[in-house]
């Protein structure tokens, strides 16, 4: 029971870090990335190569991966996603335009991954060694996995919500166009925004690879889950979405628990579905 | 039948703001009433819960001595009330005729074919925009598409005709034009609703005047009287010293 | 009279194509004429409405593995009907569910339903049954299965022009274009919208039925492959989805494309896939056929 509370808030953490930088693609740049998760994905690899070609620990490799994630997404933003914010004449159009075009990168993510580690599952042994805490035993990695999602998500909020730069961030996502009346650059902080997600991703990715079995294909249910966390926690909430990452972690934990490991992604998509049903703006979104 | 409308205290809240705090008042038929108050007093708020476009939070609204109050939209609009809106709201896609033409499909009689269409010519003709119908809505001035907006809420043939500060925005000639159209529907037969903020538009229509301030009603009566209410002067003073 | 003689023409040469052409061109006709169909189906619902749909392969698949289970125990217009019958029933209940919602939302819906479907599939035949991947024996040549898409095709088509000279095509587009005019309008809104999303996802679950018997051996990973998804938006977007023939129009380059791409480049296939799919949508938004048409506009209006 406490050792699945563990895990439960192991998965948690992980989804709420992953959650919080869809949060800020979504919420604050205004793009729908359905290639979210296959960036999460590639930072796995990424990770899973560090590890086992040159021996990085993934503590390390975070300094390696996290970077890149950054320098991905801005450039990602700056190609592709610009000239549909720019040619854009309202969000709906905007959203649709996303939609579809990291539909389109989201294949080619998966087939570049594909090319390069071909389908199989992949993991890696890094600090496998069992550790009692209270009673319940849990894997030193998965510990060091929430412990690490914690420290991350944590220095985020801290930035978003005690600096200047975090509050040209939150203003946007409030409203991108009154933002400009004060001087904001609502493409700059989209961009930033965006990369920072992107950044996000990728040490999600370093995350999950700690502790977690990866393929090629599972971006798209990252995706999944790191939406509704999004969805349920109000778009561009980061506490929402920290608070629906546990739920959705300890949920999907006892599930696997004591229903069936198998239901996981179903018990997930119940609890979209009833949250969409009751509660249409999100857990911790204003009710319109 | 004695009300077209009845509205028996209805509010409606919108997180910790009450935006229509308690009205109540009632239509005759044939009547044309000014719906008025300073921006922001509630008249949208209160069309849209009548057209079904928002649920009310507390109260009734009854039409033609029926509840209709949580009803859908479409449900409301098929038993005959049709309205306009505040800013416009055209079907881009398609041709004047269509946007017109829908309201015909899908109001109370249904109309299809080349039934439907004499009447949309017949409503576009009415609203002065003969002859046009092929022209995508795209391209309409925005005085073209308000007329769009009129004629589709008439084609339906509507007991009830809302209309939304649908004279706002035209230069005096067609201001003439627009108070003479509101007349003439009258003289149909058809219940109006009338939000405006043109004083002499509602002076030149409208036999009796509601007036609200902050959600509530301040005034209900014959226009000179409601215009001339100390309170209805000072909620209008109020708002312009804001 | 004429485009009526015409379309039976057409219909008839492309019913006798299967006797003269070799089994390869048979099976390019047959994987084009379900991609058409796919194509034009999508569009009937997304593309009046707007309402981005990337659940098709929930329904090829619920088709294709619902002829996998039943070959054995039904005749097979029996099974066709059952797959249509449990494709319909679940587009109802994810239409009732999601459609009320805002667009983005219907959006990530369908975007996951199909790891939805293929889990719980997958788990249902892992617990239940206790079998993973199932056999079809059914006595169907690749002509056999071509004609049943055609004859599928030229119904969504007739289904498709029938709509356009009816009402329901006028609400449709209203839909898509401001929810709540037409509402006003007095049309029910989440009626529409369900009717079309439940008419769209039984032709798809039949395309997946219909062709279920090409794979001699099928498992859930192979029907609910997102790639098919992912292709028949692509197709309808290109032709246009607002357009009949757009779909159709959009598939037929797109098909041979990706069958001279995949025997080509077949680890590079999903890479080359993407990237062209970025490109479409940077390069036409609205779809070649509504390019067209806005261009033919422009000039009528120059020379007025
Ligand atoms: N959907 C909504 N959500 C939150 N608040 C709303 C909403 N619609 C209206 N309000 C608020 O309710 C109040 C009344 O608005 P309403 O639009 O009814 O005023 P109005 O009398 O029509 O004003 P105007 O003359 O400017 O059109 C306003 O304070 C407005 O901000
Ligand atoms: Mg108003």
């Amino acid at each position: 029971m406490f050792e699945h509370l563990i895990n439960g808030l192991v998965l948690g953490g992980t989804y709420a870090l992953v959650a919080m930088g869809l949060t800020l693609q979504y919420g604050i740049a205004r793009i729908m990335n359905l290639s979210f998760g296959d960036t999460v994905i590639a930072a796995a690899f990424a990770a899973y190569v560090l590890f086992t070609a040159l021996g990085l620990s993934p503590l390390l490799s975070l300094l390696i991966v996290v970077p890149a994630g950054f320098a991905f997404s801005y450039g990602i933003f700056s190609l592709i996603m610009r000239p549909l914010v720019r040619r854009s004449a309202n969000s709906e159009a905007l959203e649709v335009d996303s939609i579809l075009a990291t539909f389109g990168l989201l294949f080619v993510i998966q087939g570049v991954l594909l090319v390069l580690f071909g389908g199989n599952f992949t993991s890696y042994s890094y600090l496998n060694v069992p550790v009692d805490i209270l009673g319940a035993v849990v894997a030193l990695n998965r510990l060091s996995a929430l412990i690490l999602a914690a420290v991350l998500g944590g220095a985020l909020v801290l930035l978003l919500m005690r600096t200047r730069w975090g509050l040209r961030m939150r203003a946007v996502a409030i409203s991108a166009s009154s933002a400009p009346l004060v001087g904001i650059n609502v493409i700059q902080t989209s961009r930033m925004a965006f990369a920072i997600g992107g950044a996000l991703a990728a040490s999600g990715g370093v995350v999950i690879s700690m502790y977690q079995t990866f393929t090629v294909t599972s971006g798209v249910v990252f995706t999944m889950k790191a939406l509704i966390v999004v969805i349920m926690g109000g778009k561009g909430s980061l506490p929402g979405a920290l608070a629906a990452g546990l739920i959705l972690g300890l949920v999907e934990t006892f599930v696997a628990a004591y229903i069936d490991p198998g239901l996981t992604l179903a018990s997930t998509y119940l609890i979209f579905l009833a949250l969409l049903l009751l509660r249409p703006s999100g857990l911790f979104g204003k009710a319109s | 039948m004695s009300e077209v409308l009845k509205v028996d205290g209805v509010s409606r809240r919108f997180g910790g703001l009450l935006a229509v705090n308690n009205v109540s008042f009632a239509i005759e038929p044939g009547q044309i009433v000014g719906l008025l108050g300073p921006n922001g007093s509630g008249k949208t708020t209160m069309l849209n819960m009548i057209s079904g476009a928002l649920k009310v939070s507390g109260g009734q609204i009854a039409f033609q001595d029926q509840l209709v109050t949580g009803l859908p939209a479409h449900k409301i609009a098929k038993r005959g009330v049709a309205r306009t809106f505040q800013l416009v709201r055209s079907l881009p896609s398609l041709t004047l005729t269509e946007n017109v033409l829908i309201s015909a499909a899908y109001g109370r009689e249904r109309l299809w074919g080349a039934a439907a269409l004499d009447k949309v010519a017949e409503n576009l003709a009415l609203v002065g925009l003969e002859g046009r119908g092929d022209e995508p809505v795209a391209d309409l001035t925005y005085i073209d598409l308000k007329r769009m907006e009129l004629a589709r809420a008439m084609v339906a043939d509507p007991k009830l005709l809302l209309l939304d500060e649908w004279l706002a925005g035209l230069n005096p000639a067609e201001l003439q034009i627009g108070v003479d159209l509101i007349r003439r529907l009258q003289q149909r037969g058809i219940t109006i609703l009338l939000v405006e903020h043109i004083m002499d538009a509602v002076r030149a229509t409208c036999a009796r005047c509601i007036v609200m301030s902050a959600g509530a009603v301040i005034a209900d009566g014959p226009t000179d009287q409601a215009l001339a209410d100390p309170e209805v002067i000072r909620a209008y003073l109020g708002d312009d010293d804001a | 009279m004429k485009p009526f003689l015409f379309g039976l023409l057409v219909i008839g040469l492309l019913a006798w194509a299967p006797l003269v052409l070799n089994d390869y061109g048979t099976g390019l006709l047959l994987g084009l004429t379900g991609y058409a169909t796919l194509a034009t189906a999508w569009a009937m619902f997304s593309g009046p409405t707007r309402y981005v749909s990337l659940a098709t392969v929930a329904f090829f698949g619920i088709g294709a593995y619902t002829v996998a289970v039943l070959s054995e125990t039904l005749p097979y217009p029996l099974v066709l009907v059952v797959a249509a019958l449990i494709g319909l029933s679940v587009s109802l209940v994810v239409g009732l569910a999601t459609l009320r919602l805002a667009g983005v939302y219907f959006v990530i819906f369908s975007f996951g339903l199909a790891e939805l479907v293929r889990q719980t599939v997958t788990w249902y035949e892992v617990n239940v049954t206790g079998t993973l991947g199932r056999y079809i024996f059914l006595p169907l040549e690749a002509r056999h299965i071509y004609w049943q898409l055609l004859a599928l095709l030229v119904l969504t088509l007739l289904i498709g022009i029938y709509m356009r000279k009816s009402r329901i095509w006028l609400a449709l587009v209203a839909v898509g274009d401001d929810e709540v005019a037409a509402r006003h309008a007095g049309v029910d809104v989440t009626r529409t919208k369900l009717a079309l999303f439940a008419l769209s996802a039984t032709i798809i679950t039949l395309v997946g039925a219909i062709q279920a018997p090409r794979w001699t051996y099928v498992e859930p990973t192979i029907v609910f492959n997102p790639t098919i998804s992912f292709l028949t938006l692509v197709m309808a977007l290109l032709g246009g989805a607002g357009k009949l023939w757009g779909p159709i129009v959009g598939a037929i380059p797109l098909f041979l494309l990706f069958e001279w791409l995949s025997a080509n480049f077949p680890n590079h296939y999903s890479i080359i896939l993407g990237g062209i799919f970025i490109l479409i949508v940077f390069a036409v938004p609205n779809g070649i056929l509504a390019r067209l048409e806005t261009l033919g506009q422009r000039r009528k209006g120059e020379a007025q």
